[in-house]
C-alpha cells in the first residue's frame, strides 16, 4: 500500500518535519495506530516514526554490534512498519509488536550475513566460590563509591558499553530490553518469545557477570 | 543461616523488594555482618543506574537519517 504523498509525510518525519504532530504527542502508541488504520490518519503514523527511530536502531545496533548492520535493519524495519502496519490487530502493545520486528530483522540480518555468534551460556555463571562466600572477591574492588563526575563520564560510559558488548548475545538482548530500554519481564517474554522464568534468568545471570566485567574495568581504571 | 550464595542468587528480589520477610530477615543479618555482600550489593545497584544512563544516549545521526530517507525514497520509485 505505497502512496507516494503518504511517503513523503513519513521521510519529512526522520528529516525533522514537523507538519502537524503536535496534537498527536501525548496520545498513546495503540491509539496512534487505531487512528492511522482506521481513519488513515498520516500525522499518527509520523508519531511513531519520531518515537521508535532510536530504539528501533538502539536495538538493532545491541544485537548485531555493528553500525552498518543496525543500519541496514532500521531500513528493514521501517519498510515493515510502513507495509505492515495495518496488520497490526493489537493483540499485543504496539511497541512489543515493533520490538519484536526489529529483533527477527536483525537476527535474520545476521544469518544472511553468517554473522550469527555461537551463544555462549552463562548459566553457571556465579561470581562466588565454590563455599558460596564472596570472600576477597568483591569488596577490594567496590567502585561504588566514585563520584558521579567520573561514573557517569563520557569515558566511563564507553567501558559500560563494552562490558554490555560483551555479553553473549541471549544475555544481550534480555539485558537491553530489561535494563536500558526498562521494559518489564513479561515484555520482554512476549517480545522474544521466551518464558518470564528464562527472562528472568537470563536477565540475574547477565547482569552479574556486567557488575563483574564493570568492577575490572573500573578497578583497573583507577589504578 | 544466610551466605554470600544466597545474597547473589536473591539480589533481583531483594533490589525488587519481592523477598518474603523471612528471607529478607536472614539475608539482610548475614549482609550486615558481611563487607563482601555489602559491596556486591552496593556496585549492582550503581551498575543499574549507570546501564540506565545509557537509555539516553542516541546513535541516530543526521547522516543515517539521510540514507534512511534516500531508501525509502528509492523504493517509492520502485513500486
Amino acid at each position: 500500500m505505497w502512496e507516494t504523498g503518504f511517503l513523503r509525510k513519513i521521510i519529512s518525519t526522520i528529516t525533522g518535519g514537523k507538519d502537524s504532530r503536535e496534537s498527536a504527542l501525548s496520545t498513546s502508541d495503540e491509539k496512534l495506530i487505531e487512528t492511522f488504520i482506521n481513519e488513515n490518519n498520516e500525522s499518527a503514523f509520523e508519531e511513531i516514526v519520531s518515537r521508535y527511530v532510536d530504539k528501533i536502531y538502539g536495538l538493532a545496533l545491541r544485537i548485531t554490534r555493528n553500525p552498518n548492520d543496525a543500519e541496514e535493519v532500521l531500513q528493514d524495519v521501517f519498510l515493515t512498519l510502513a507495509k505492515k502496519i495495518d496488520t497490526f490487530r493489537g493483540e499485543a502493545k504496539f511497541s512489543s509488536w515493533l520490538y519484536r520486528v526489529t529483533v527477527n530483522a536483525s537476527y535474520m540480518h545476521l544469518r544472511a550475513e553468517r554473522k550469527h555468534e555461537t551463544d555462549i551460556s552463562l548459566e553457571d555463571y556465579v561470581p562466588y566460590d565454590e563455599n558460596g562466600t564472596l570472600m576477597g572477591r568483591v569488596a577490594s574492588k567496590d567502585w561504588s563509591e566514585r563520584p558521579d563526575k567520573a561514573l557517569f563520564s563520557k569515558e566511563a560510559m564507553e567501558m559500560i558499553e563494552k562490558a554490555v558488548k560483551e555479553l553473549p548475545e541471549s544475555y544481550r538482548v534480555v539485558f537491553h530490553l530489561r535494563d536500558i530500554e526498562g521494559l518489564s519481564n513479561e515484555e520482554v517474554s512476549e517480545i522474544l518469545g521466551l518464558s518470564v522464568a528464562a527472562v528472568k534468568s537470563r536477565l540475574h545471570r547477565g547482569r552479574l557477570f556486567l557488575r563483574d566485567k564493570l568492577s575490572d574495568y573500573f578497578y583497573e581504571w583507577s589504578r | 543461616m544466610a551466605m554470600c550464595k544466597d545474597v547473589v542468587e536473591n539480589i533481583i528480589g531483594y533490589i525488587e523488594a519481592e523477598l518474603d520477610d523471612k528471607t529478607l530477615e536472614e539475608l539482610e543479618r548475614h549482609a550486615g555482618e558481611c563487607p563482601e555482600c555489602q559491596a556486591f550489593v552496593r556496585t549492582y545497584r550503581r551498575m543499574l543506574e549507570l546501564c540506565g544512563k545509557l537509555r539516553e544516549r542516541t546513535f541516530v545521526t543526521p547522516q543515517i537519517r539521510r540514507r534512511l530517507k534516500d531508501f525509502l525514497k528509492s523504493q517509492t520509485r520502485s513500486k
